[in-house]
Order: C-alpha cells, then sequence, then structure tokens
C-alpha cells in the first residue's frame, strides 16, 4: 500500500519565487489497484509520482509504502527499497550503448550471468518481444521500446511500477497495445500500478481509481466511474468532455446548424447515465409510456472501469405535461437531465 | 640512400638525434598524458555530479574546482612553464629535460581535458540517470555504470582532441629545454635555416595527428550504436 500523507514539494527558481509543484496532497493506493493521476501539463503529477520513489525528496510529509516511512531510510536502505519500485517514463529512457538484454539485465545483480541470461528471456517474453535480446534500442520501434521499459523495471519483481507519461509519445494502437499489457501485468502478477497522464482515455482505459490534479493539489479522488459519470469539479468535467462526443452539441448550437433547429414545443436535453446499470430500454419505454417522440441527436456510452458511461442528446416532441412526466420518470431511474435547449409551449 | 641524403642532406646527417626528438615528444605524451586522462576524467567527473542539479550536487566543491580550472586554463603555456618550475624541481628533481616539462604539462592540459570531459558527460541523457536512480543504482553507479559507459564514445573524442592539444604544449615545452620534436626544429630548421628539417618535422607531426585523429573516429564510431 502506498500513503501519502500531506505531502509538499517546491521548487525554487529563484531567490522570491518558489513553485509548489505539490501542495499538501494526501493519497492512498492499495495494493493490486491500478490508480490514474490525471492533471494537465505543469498540474503537478509528475513531481508527485517521483515523490513515491523519493526521486524528488518531499519538503515535508509522509511518504510510507507497506507501512514503510520512506523519508526515514537511510541511503542504503533507500537504493535497495527503490529496487521494487518500478518505473517507466515517457522517453523509454533505454541506455542507448546497451543491447536489449544488458539493458534489461541493468538492475539484476548477485546473479551468474545464466540466471541473468535466463531472467532476461523470461521478462522479454512477460512483455512479448522474446526476439530482440540482441538489438539495439535504436533498431525498436516506440512500442518495442517502451515494452523493454517494462521488462526492466520488472526485472526485480517489484510490488510497484510508476508510469510516467508512458504512453504520451506513443500512437493511439500502440498505446492501446501498452496498456493492455499493463493491465495483464497487473492481473498476471498483481502489481500495483500508478500512471500518469494527461489524457483521459488512458485512464478510462485502465483504472479502476483515479485522482484529478491541478495546480499542485488533489481535487477530486475516487472511483474512475463516478468521477467520468458525475465529476464535481470544473477541471475534471473539461477533462471529461475531452473524452465525450456529447459536447459537440454545443458546437452544433453555436454553429447553428439545422440539425438542431427546434420547432415549437420542443425540448432538448442532455441525458446523462449516473448510475452504473443503464440495461433498461429507457428511450422506447418512456416513449411509449409517456406518449413524447423522443428523437436521439447524439449518442455517447462508453465502457469505463466495466461500467457503461455516458449518455444521449435528444429533441422531446409532445404535450408539454408528458414531457415533463418522462423528465420526471429519467431522474427517478438515477439519469441526469440537462435541458440544453427549449423552444417554449405552442400558443 | 644516396637521394634521401640530397634530398634531406641536414636531416641525415642527423639521424640518431632526429630520432632521439620523436622518442622524447613520444614520451612526454605518453607521461603527461597519462597523468592528464586520470586527473582530468576525476575532475570533469566531479565537474558534472556536483554541478546545480547534478546527483551529488555539493556547491563549495563545484565553485572551487570551476575556479581553479579556470585560473589554470587562463595562464598561457609559456608562461605556465617557467612559474612551474620551483614545483616542478621540487616533485620531479628537475627542470628541464622530459622530466622536468611534465609537471607543466600536467597543469598546462588538466583543466582542458577536464572541461571536455564535463561537456562529455553533459550530454548523456538525463533520463537515463533518472531511470538508473529509480532501478536503485548510487550515485557512484550512476557514475560508472550510465556517465561513463553511455559516453564513451564522445569521452573518446574529448582524449582525441586532449592529445593533438597537447602535442603543440609539448612543442612549446621543447623551446625551454625540454628536447623534443619542438626543440629539434626551432635550433635546427628555425635558428639554422635548415629547411628540410622544418618540413620532415611538420611531416612527422602531421602524420602523428592524422593516425590519433583516425584511431580516436575509429573507436568512437566503434562505441555508438
Amino acid at each position: 500500500m502506498i500513503e501519502l500523507e500531506h505531502v509538499v514539494k517546491n521548487f525554487h527558481a529563484d531567490k522570491n519565487n518558489s513553485i509548489h509543484a505539490v501542495n499538501d496532497v494526501s493519497l492512498k493506493i492499495n495494493d493490486g489497484e491500478i490508480f490514474g493521476i490525471i492533471g494537465f501539463s505543469g498540474a503537478g503529477k509528475s513531481t508527485l509520482v517521483r515523490c513515491i520513489n523519493l526521486l524528488e525528496r518531499p519538503d515535508s510529509g509522509s511518504v510510507k509504502i507497506d507501512g514503510v516511512e520512506m523519508m526515514n531510510l537511510k541511503p542504503r536502505e533507500l537504493y535497495k527499497a527503490r529496487t521494487k519500485i518500478g518505473m517507466i517514463f515517457q522517453q523509454f529512457n533505454l541506455m542507448p550503448s546497451r543491447t536489449v538484454l544488458q539493458n534489461v539485465a541493468y538492475p539484476l545483480k548477485n546473479m551468474t550471468r545464466e540466471q541473468v541470461r535466463e531472467k532476461v528471456r523470461e521478462l522479454l517474453a512477460l512483455v512479448d518481444i522474446p526476439d530482440k535480446e540482441n538489438a539495439y534500442p535504436s533498431e525498436l520501434s516506440g512500442g518495442q521500446k517502451q515494452r523493454v521499459a517494462i521488462a526492466r523495471a520488472l526485472a526485480n519483481d517489484p510490488n510497484i511500477l510508476l508510469c510516467d507519461e508512458a504512453t504520451s509519445a506513443l500512437d493511439p494502437q500502440t498505446t492501446g497495445a501498452i496498456l493492455q499489457l499493463l493491465k495483464d501485468l497487473n492481473k498476471k502478477l498483481g502489481i500495483t500500478i500508478v500512471v500518469i497522464t494527461h489524457e483521459m482515455e488512458v485512464v478510462k482505459n485502465i483504472c479502476r481509481k483515479a485522482a484529478v490534479m491541478h495546480q499542485g493539489k488533489i481535487i477530486e479522488t475516487g472511483d474512475v466511474f463516478t468521477i467520468f459519470s458525475d465529476p464535481q469539479h470544473q477541471i475534471t468535467r473539461n477533462f471529461v468532455r475531452t473524452t465525450s462526443n456529447l459536447s459537440k452539441i454545443e458546437t452544433l448550437i453555436n454553429d447553428n446548424s439545422p440539425m438542431v433547429k427546434l420547432k415549437p414545443g420542443e425540448l432538448m436535453a442532455r441525458l446523462v447515465y449516473i448510475h452504473a446499470d443503464v440495461s433498461e430500454p429507457l428511450i422506447s419505454y418512456a416513449s411509449r409510456a409517456f406518449d413524447v417522440e423522443i428523437n436521439i441527436i447524439l449518442a455517447d456510452v462508453e465502457i469505463v472501469a466495466g461500467a457503461m458511461v455516458g449518455g444521449t442528446v435528444v429533441i422531446f416532441n409532445g404535450p408539454r405535461e408528458n414531457i415533463n412526466r418522462a423528465i420526471e420518470y429519467y431522474k427517478s431511474k438515477n439519469i441526469r437531465v440537462e435541458i440544453i435547449k427549449d423552444a417554449g409551449t405552442p400558443e | 640512400m644516396p637521394e634521401l641524403k640530397v634530398l634531406l642532406p641536414n636531416l641525415m646527417r642527423r639521424l640518431p638525434e632526429f630520432w632521439k626528438a620523436c622518442g622524447d615528444t613520444l614520451l612526454m605524451e605518453v607521461w603527461s598524458g597519462a597523468i592528464i586522462f586520470v586527473f582530468g576524467l576525476i575532475f570533469g567527473i566531479i565537474l558534472t555530479v556536483t554541478k546545480p542539479g547534478g546527483i551529488m550536487e555539493n556547491r563549495p566543491i563545484y565553485q572551487v574546482l570551476d575556479k581553479i580550472i579556470n585560473l589554470f586554463r587562463s595562464i598561457p603555456f609559456i608562461i605556465l612553464l617557467t612559474a612551474l618550475m620551483p614545483l616542478s624541481r621540487a616533485i620531479m628533481g628537475t627542470a628541464i629535460y622530459v622530466r622536468g616539462v611534465i609537471v607543466p604539462l600536467v597543469f598546462g592540459a588538466t583543466p582542458f581535458f577536464s572541461r571536455q570531459v564535463e561537456s562529455a558527460l553533459a550530454q548523456t541523457d538525463k533520463g537515463l540517470v533518472e531511470a538508473a536512480l529509480s532501478m536503485g543504482s548510487s550515485p557512484l553507479e550512476v557514475i560508472f555504470r550510465v556517465y561513463l559507459r553511455e559516453s564513451l564514445a564522445p569521452i573518446i573524442r574529448a582524449v582525441t582532441i586532449t592529445i593533438i592539444s597537447l602535442l603543440g604544449l609539448t612543442a612549446m615545452a621543447g623551446a625551454v629545454g625540454a628536447g623534443g620534436l619542438g626543440d629539434f626544429a626551432i635550433r635546427y630548421g628555425h635558428d639554422r635555416n635548415m629547411i628540410d628539417i622544418t618540413w620532415v618535422t611538420v611531416i612527422v607531426l602531421v602524420l602523428g595527428v592524422s593516425v590519433v585523429q583516425w584511431l580516436g573516429e575509429f573507436l568512437a564510431r566503434k562505441n555508438t550504436h
């Protein structure tokens, strides 16, 4: 378990200016979890993750890993503790003068040549590039480089893997493959994974829990599903919006698209699923039960952390009291209804 | 070979002296070069790791070393040669011949090589250092397994440049009693106007520089992937 308590890290740009990179952050990450820390660049998330393995030593606060206070370790003990905390980076950071085999073997100590070779082969098979052991990093693609970096980070069988923007330099397809690998490793090895990213897609893809970071502080934390379906903070909403199509309706309205022109009596609303269970046929049921036409303009439903997140933008058409009853019905079903545009009741 | 006697009359009459001059130059290069290599490498590493943001950041050590290196780099070598004569006598027992010129050569070229090493190590990607630390490497391990290993090619190039500039210094040292090719060329080629001796000296030096340059580039390339 990783426990951060009131961690503070300041950087001093010059005598009078200091930047609060991490400002009083407390965080608990359980064993076996894939935990996301998301924020725009400059939010302090890279510094925060370095406070976990003390690559950045916090100015104050407490960093406990499995109950051991990292801040109190002597240098030798700290180096030893770090071998049990793997880390991968955006730029892979493979040593260009060493082959794949030598790179992965870098952190291995007190082993015979044969044992090293065997361990490296095992690791390369685990990350699915068994045939590259004699290649140099310059001969590998980005995805392959990151796989080697993951193998190297896992060399000493760590309990924790820190990923600092590990997929940000990769194309979407490779990103997907690396995320899948991380997910598999989490399942197979039970390793705790901390993912730092500015991409909501990444969090949505592999994390169960996440924290949103802004200006050195954690502004929201919890289940990824809750963060997605019911974001509390404006920054979080902005992040969620970057991955959802539902916000495109505002663009359509601003552009005065004929798609979103309302006839008198019509009402446009966004229906957002908050509850994790949306297996009921909500649209067709409400349409029949309350005798209103419900026209779907946009829909975007995704699987986040194993549950559905998203919603639709619809236009209701019918007598106003029927529309209101349909909306009441939706609210009772744990669906958030946001009225976007109302053409008013016809004369 | 009678042709050579016609073409290079003065040189052929002083062949044994010429070979000794070549040997002396080589001796100066090797002895001072070895010492400079060791000290320069150590100082270059200390500069790299103690500078602000380095893995063993230490302001006083960095500032003192930085200033000393700047001080010695700013003294023209010919002045250093005479200024260090007492020190040379104290350490080596003499201030002339090859033995007497090793001390000023070391003081003259070590600061240069230290800076070369510093800039070679500075080319190491900060990310590699961070990755090594994250894997539990101690600062000492980072120096040997990351800094030195990963900047082998630029360090080889730094050695090449230093050997070549050291050759220039040995020629100067020759003028104040160390012997060697510089002394040989000045005494005969310049003072007695024996043009063939000047030319042969130049050719030997050009060949020497070319070999060092070629070898350095070959080794550097071999260590670049």
